[in-house]
């Protein structure tokens, strides 16, 4: 084999050859000059693929099949509510990575009972300091309260249209413990402010927690930092909500989200 | 010409002094590769209950799509992209929209710093987590679930706990319960009556929470918080069960019209 270039796909004199509008002539050119460097052709058949799935023609889904669109559309918010869930999330995530950059979870900074702590008196920097602070904390209060809204309508439009059903059982279960963790999620954001309802809350978490049998203390230490509240508990509110609680949600939501592409949208029929 | 078996002059042989692992015998032509059932035959144990299995489950759905018509066969689902994503997409900038509207308008209450040395006079948690504040709010059941010479089973706050358990495990049971391919709630009333229930109890139970708003006895407000969940679900019950009544009569109704009673 010799080492002569061999250059029997000349592509430049084929361009030449055919009759091109200058639109195709540049794009050609493009193509072939970036083809040389990135063997786009080796990617082509994904780019088809990809190209053939967007422009596919929608099936009919039952409700089109069968006419009923006059008589469900009005079901058709209902369906959304476990993706307006997620997109609140999503706002809550957002503003909350904002939030985070003047917030401080300390309990420092009180000289006697009742003055404002250092947790405080970061929210009150927040709300009249900060450059759309209020706000900035107004979106996120609200979008964590229109997200369980819309997770406790999702339960209740599953449980009505009978959606939970064989074989989406685990779905069923996966969404309650998904409830679990975004009222826990609530829970936590509602201690951080660490005012007076925020600690008196976080009081009755303590009491309820020690008033379970026998993982009851273990799980006070474990959640609250102590059989009492103070910093220990706001840290760890802190660390709950802004590093445990959203990688697991994330990916519970993401499996959750999965098993339904996977299974299909139970319609009721 | 040597083969890989024929001595060399040093008394070895090829086969014996290769290092690459010798030529690839292993690896079936293409058109040779097992199929599932062969693989099956060869395997045992537990790999052969696996694709033993898939061999049956590819035959049943092979079966359901041949054999039934789309209007006779349960309707499974249909797919999540594109119908449902493009639809939740389109109104996903209303939705964000709609937050910070209400952002705007109704900003968030801020209230006095944390003082351990002062109960306020009024504890509540946000709203979603009122029909758990009501839970913790059941004592004065309590003595009623006394056993033994008027002992109480449970302190009050383990009581509110147990009864955590309880809801939790009870909606987590539902599609263990529940089967068969009824959807609508007027197909299963029953099932219909029993979430009309629980979705009563937890706005009762969230008004047990904020007891201090209401002008009534608290026992009043406690047989209220379970009767008023029965009385939904029992209501929910006749309705749904006169609805299918309804619809009973007139799908008879027309088969009598087509062919009346001789």
């Amino acid at each position: 084999m010799s080492l002569k270039k061999q250059d029997e796909m000349d592509h430049n004199a084929w361009l030449k050859t055919q009759d091109l509008t200058a639109i195709e002539t540049v794009f050609l050119t493009t193509l072939i000059w970036l083809d040389k460097r990135l063997r786009i052709v080796d990617y082509l058949e994904l780019l088809e693929t990809m190209y053939y799935r967007a422009n596919l023609q929608m099936p009919k889904s039952h409700t089109e099949q069968y006419d009923l669109d006059n008589k469900f559309w009005y079901w058709y918010p209902l369906y959304s509510l476990g993706s307006l869930s997620i997109i609140a999330y999503l706002v809550a995530a957002v503003t909350g990575a904002l939030l985070g950059f003047y917030y401080a979870p300390s309990t420092a900074g009180a000289a006697a009972q009742g003055d404002p702590t250092a947790a405080y008196d970061s929210l009150v920097a927040i709300m009249t300091d900060v450059q759309f602070g209020f706000m900035l904390r107004s979106i996120h209060r609200w979008s964590a309260q229109f997200m369980v809204a819309a997770v406790f309508l999702h339960m209740l439009r599953v449980y009505f249209t009978g959606s939970y059903k064989e074989p989406r059982e685990v779905n069923w279960v996966l969404g309650i413990v998904l409830i679990g963790l975004t009222l826990l999620f609530g829970f936590s954001g509602y201690v951080l402010p660490w005012k007076q309802l925020s600690f008196w809350a976080a009081q009755i978490g303590v009491e309820m927690a020690l008033a379970t049998p026998l993982v009851g203390e273990w799980a006070a230490q474990l959640l609250f930092g102590g059989f009492t509240l103070g910093q220990a508990t706001l840290v760890r509110m802190y660390i709950l909500h802004v590093f445990v609680l959203p990688f697991v949600v994330t990916g519970l939501i993401a499996l959750h989200v999965g098993i339904v592409w996977v299974q299909g949208i139970a319609e009721p029929h | 010409m040597t083969d890989d078996t024929t001595p060399m002059t040093d008394g070895g042989t090829d086969e014996q002094a290769r290092t690459d692992g010798g030529p690839p015998a292993t690896v079936p032509p293409d058109d040779e590769t097992p199929t599932w059932s062969e693989r099956k035959e060869h395997t045992q144990g537990l790999a052969q209950l696996t694709y033993q299995y898939f061999e049956r489950s590819r035959r049943e759905d092979e079966d359901l799509r041949t054999e039934s018509t789309y209007v006779e066969r349960d309707v499974l689902g249909f797919p999540t992209w594109p119908h449902e994503t493009l639809r939740n997409l389109a109104i996903t900038s209303f939705f964000v929209g709609m937050i910070i509207l209400v952002s705007a308008i109704l900003p968030p209450h801020f209230g006095d710093p944390a003082n351990p040395g002062s109960t306020p006079a009024i504890i509540l948690p946000d709203w979603y987590l009122y029909w758990s504040f009501g839970l913790l709010k059941l004592d004065p059941l309590n003595p009623d679930l006394a056993v033994l010479g008027g002992n109480i089973v449970m302190s009050n706050e383990l009581l509110g706990i147990v009864a955590h358990g309880i809801i939790f495990g009870v909606i987590t049971l539902v599609p263990f319960l529940n089967k068969g391919s009824a959807r609508r709630p007027v197909e299963q009333p029953f099932w219909a009556a029993v979430g009309a229930a629980g979705v009563t109890l937890s706005f009762t139970l969230a008004a047990l929470a904020i007891q201090n708003f209401f002008p009534f006895q608290l026992e009043l407000i406690v047989s209220l918080t379970f009767l008023l969940p029965v009385v939904a679900g029992v209501l929910t019950y006749a309705v749904l069960k006169t609805m299918r009544e309804g619809y009973m009569y007139d799908l008879n109704r027309r088969y009598y019209m087509l062919r009346p009673p001789k």
